[in-house]
């Protein structure tokens, strides 16, 4: 019987490690290669060095992480607050598939709607032409595209903060209020640092994403926000520079690999002094 | 006896929809004593507890605490600090920090806060701990943590949530003792909930058992246990052997087909009632000598004594518990003393049950009438 | 307190709904834009019924997303029961950080990489690049949410299964797919989400023959866009809030009365 069991893993293994390679390990790779063989040169490292020397790219590096940083906190912030409200309704489940609900919704169908809520023409404009203000261009700024990522990202930052606060102890609150913390301090002393493992993976999951907007920059940013996703699919797509595209990807994944390790490794450490 | 009252239920009801927990309680706790509420689960024990904690709020009736109405203060505001059934430590956090959260929050300076720390965990005998991270600790450890850091916040009274209950038998009794030495020494009020009355009665000065939302009978443990007021508590409380029986006249019951003389009167004569004997309280002789003449069914061994069920001729199981052996299939006598029957009446209230007792017992015995009718417990030694 | 939440509750629900119910309200217009409301009329409803196109990519998408939720669903339940078996730690993480290395990635990169793999494999850009593109972003997903399902699994009913004399093909149809089923499922409907929200992949390794409802309103936002859009938008919305409810009301008849009466006392 176990020789069966056995076999079988090894098949689970095979399947899934041949999915691995083929269709992980092998476009990772291939990206790495393309980012080094330079058109007319062959293997070169020169890609790197323009990326790394140029004023230009390097802003926008700067630029992606910061707006990224901004949209993950834009969302946090109203995302938090809400969760917390959601796990103390009594139809939480139902109000929960709300949050999800816009998710079904394509991502550019969202965006279009801002276009129109956003536009010359649009409703917040002659909104605010009726209190008096004139009509001002609200698309095609950073505010813009920072509140419409923020909006699409909203439920992705919800729902695993909700599943955080839903896993806490309520006997642990009760202790709290019971040894003499008020509402405020429970949840600034119990409840908040019970629920950051669902913040840290609602950051990572906003967060990520926040970097390949490009999109959302040429519709509604109006291509002033230019962020490293923005950079990678004007060179596959539009000047067709695989090469250099590559070069910017590479760069990306390791800035991320190094981040998740980063963060991943302090998580160990505690766990295993804890054990 | 001029012990002061620290809190009172006053018809105190809740309900849930159609579902009532409690049924209009009324209680009345003195300080510096163990009570324990003992029940199954269900009965309402903890759902009381909650109530005095301020995690739950009544639905009828008062709860008064040192004078004042409390129905809706929040439970931050009460001094009143609860040692959790699962513990409930902060993971978060270590042990000195966990004990350290009531005392930092009335921002005392962490000097005090070190030696208050330092105090209740010696109390507890977990010195040296402070550093330790919750998950680290044994379940023992874990719940002492948790009795330290509740007395850390200096309550009136400590509520005590079936702690012991996942701990294993041998240091559950230890924990007991403790939690008894804590208490004499702090003079603190301790309300303990459990569902185990070996533990009720071995730590408590004054018990409450509950069932069904409504407290069944209150006392010490003597009282409870020689004493049941009705069905439940009496087989609840220890092991017995109940049987239907008739008071025929004062000091004369009729059970399984023959008379037998008792202590207790105060009945209408030929008042149908309930008889309790316990199965300790049952000897085996010969079947010439005995009250009753069994056939012993079966036999197990207990550690130390015997159990045994026998089974007379009108087919009653009669559970007995001997110091030596009896052979399966023997035919013997059962023998009791009359002081060993227990008699109850269908439907007593507690009140009612009291005031019986006080009226033959007055009348007829010259023992000390406080002992049943006074509400305020001795102190039960059991170390 | 009570106040404040439902104040926050309203204000995210309205920030969350408005910009869909302005799409709903427009698709009622009879006008041509999102600019003032010129009366009310079906006609974008019509303009929609009669774009064919338009209606065979919305086929296109739908079929691509439950055929690649379908596939990445098998394949990950086998990859999560691959990490789980493995015994060697070295391998186990090392599975494990392959299985999110395309989790973590952005989705530009996932895009890029696959269009250069598709080209060097010398495929034709077109559904087979995208399902593919769409089977691997969702794999991760779906491992992640059955691997907790099979650690929390009780391990003795493994044993229990096996000891009664189950073969391990019957432990697996019989005891270890029914428990993680939960799992499974939640892995399926949030790779239906991802294929079903996602533009970027698409958008890289798409080629002219093919195109979803994502790339479709790209392209057609930038030359501005005819209000039949927001006619589909909203039976896409009122198809979605009718599953919402028909899950809500069966995941309520499963829970029964017992629990509730259990969270009300709590």
């Amino acid at each position: 019987m176990n020789k069966t069991k056995k076999r079988f893993t090894e098949a689970y293994l095979g399947i899934y490690g041949l999915w691995l390679i083929a269709f992980v390990v092998a476009p990772l790779l291939l990206l790495v290669i393309q980012s080094v063989s330079v058109p007319g040169q062959g293997f070169s490292l020169s890609n790197y060095k323009e990326f790394f020397t140029s004023g230009p790219y390097l802003a926008m590096t700067v630029n992606s992480v910061w707006y990224a940083f901004l949209i993950t906190m834009v969302t946090l912030v109203i995302a938090y607050p809400l969760a917390l409200c959601l796990t103390k309704l009594k139809h939480r489940q139902f109000w929960l598939l709300l949050v999800i609900l816009p998710t079904w919704i394509n991502l550019l169908l969202k965006t279009y709607a801002f276009i129109g809520l956003l536009g010359k023409g649009g409703l917040l404009n002659s909104g605010l032409e009726h209190l008096g203000f004139g009509p001002t261009q609200l698309l095609f700024t950073n505010g813009a595209f920072l509140l419409v990522a923020a909006y699409i990202e909203l439920p992705f930052m919800v729902l695993p903060i909700y599943n955080a606060l839903l896993d806490i102890d309520p006997l642990l609150p009760a202790a709290s209020r019971d040894l003499g913390a008020s509402a405020g301090q429970t949840l600034k002393k119990v409840i908040w640092p019970l629920s950051l493992p669902g913040v840290k993976t609602g950051v990572q999951t906003v967060f990520i994403p926040s970097l390949s907007l490009f999109m959302i920059t040429r519709l509604i940013g109006g291509n002033k926000v230019i962020t490293l996703g923005t950079a990678i699919e004007e060179h596959f797509l539009v000047t067709q520079n695989w090469s250099f595209g590559s070069t910017i990807g590479v760069v990306l994944i390791i800035a991320m690999g190094l981040t998740m390790a980063l963060t991943g490794e302090k998580k160990k450490k505690k766990k295993g002094g804890r054990r | 006896m001029t012990a002061e009252k620290i809190l009172e239920f006053k018809q105190v009801a809740l309900a849930f929809g159609e579902t009532e927990v409690l049924k209009n309680i009324d209680l009345t706790l003195d300080s510096g004593q163990f009570y324990t509420l003992l029940g199954p689960s269900g009965s309402g024990k903890s759902t009381i507890l909650k109530l005095i904690s301020g995690q739950l709020q009544p639905s009828g009736g008062e709860v008064v605490f040192d004078g004042k109405v409390i129905n809706d203060q929040p439970a931050e505001k009460r001094r009143v600090n609860t040692v959790f059934q699962n513990y409930s430590l902060f993971p978060n956090m270590n042990v000195y920090d966990n004990v350290a959260f009531g005392p930092r929050l009335k921002k005392m300076s962490e000097t005090v806060i070190e030696e208050k720390v330092k105090e209740m965990l010696s109390l507890v005998k977990l010195s040296g701990y402070e550093n330790r991270e919750i998950n680290e600790l044994s379940g023992g450890q874990q719940q002492r943590v948790a009795i330290a850091r509740a007395l850390a916040n200096d309550p009136e009274l400590l509520l005590l949530d079936e702690p012991l209950s996942a701990l294993d038998y041998k240091l559950r009794k230890v924990l007991q003792t403790e939690l008894r030495t804590i208490q004499r020494r702090l003079g603190i009020t301790f309300v303990f909930v459990t569902h185990d009355q070996e533990e009720a009665l071995a730590m408590s000065d004054w018990i409450f058992v509950m069932n069904d939302g409504v407290i069944q009978q209150q006392g010490t443990p003597e009282d409870i246990y020689d004493e049941p007021v009705n069905h439940f508590v009496a087989d609840f409380i220890g092991e017995s052997n109940i049987v239907p029986g008739i008071m025929k006249d004062d000091y004369l019951v009729h059970f399984v087909g023959k008379d037998f003389e008792s202590v207790d009167a105060g009945m209408r004569p030929n008042e149908a009632v309930e008889v309790v004997l316990r199965p300790e309280d049952l000897d085996l002789t010969t079947p010439e000598e005995g009250k009753l003449s069994v056939t012993i069914k079966n036999q197990s061994f207990r550690g130390d004594y015997y159990e045994i069920m026998a089974q007379d001729d009108d087919l009653n199981l009669w559970q007995v518990q001997v110091t030596n052996p009896a052979e399966i299939g023997a035919r013997v006598g059962l023998t009791f003393d009359p002081e060993d029957i227990h008699i109850m009446r269908y439907n007593e209230s507690e009140e009612d049950f009291d005031a019986r007792l006080e009226a033959y017992e007055d009348d007829e015995t010259p023992t000390d009438p406080s002992d049943s009718a006074d509400k305020v417990p001795e102190v039960f030694d059991h170390e | 307190m009570k106040i404040i939440e439902r104040t926050w509750l309203t204000f995210a629900f309205f920030l969350l709904y408005a910009p869909i119910l302005f799409l709903v309200v427009y698709s009622f217009n009879s006008g041509e834009a999102m600019q003032g409301f010129d009366g009310f009329s079906f006609v974008h409803y019509q303009e929609l019924w009669q774009d064919t196109r338009l209606l065979q990519i919305v086929l296109n998408t739908l079929i691509l997303a439950l055929a690649s939720s379908l596939i990445a669903t098998v394949v990950g339940t086998i990859g999560a029961l691959a990490i789980f078996r493995t015994q060697r730690k070295l391998l186990k993480e090392t599975l494990l950080g392959l299985n999110n290395v395309l989790l973590v990635s952005p989705d530009v990169i996932i895009g890029a990489a696959f269009l250069i793999l598709m080209t060097a494999l010398g495929l034709k850009l077109g559904f087979v690049t995208v399902l593919l593109a769409h089977v691997a972003f969702s794999i991760p997903i779906v491992v992640l949410m059955v691997l907790p399902k099979l650690q929390e699994m009780n391990r003795d009913l493994v044993l229990a299964a096996q000891d009664l004399g189950a073969t391990p093909t019957e432990v697996l149809t019989k005891v270890t797919l029914p428990v993680i089923s939960p799992g499974i499922l939640a892995g399926f409907f949030m790779a239906l989400t991802y294929s079903l929200d996602d533009f970027a992949v698409t958008f890289f390794v798409t080629g002219n023959g093919f195109s979803t409802l994502a790339v479709e309103v790209y392209s057609r936002a930038r030359q501005g866009v005819s209000l039949e859009i927001n006619a589909l938008s909203t039976i896409m919305l009122f198809v979605a809030f009718i599953m919402v409810l028909f899950y809500y009301g069966y995941s309520q008849k499963q829970k029964g009365k017992k629990t509730k009466l259990k969270e009300k006392v709590k």
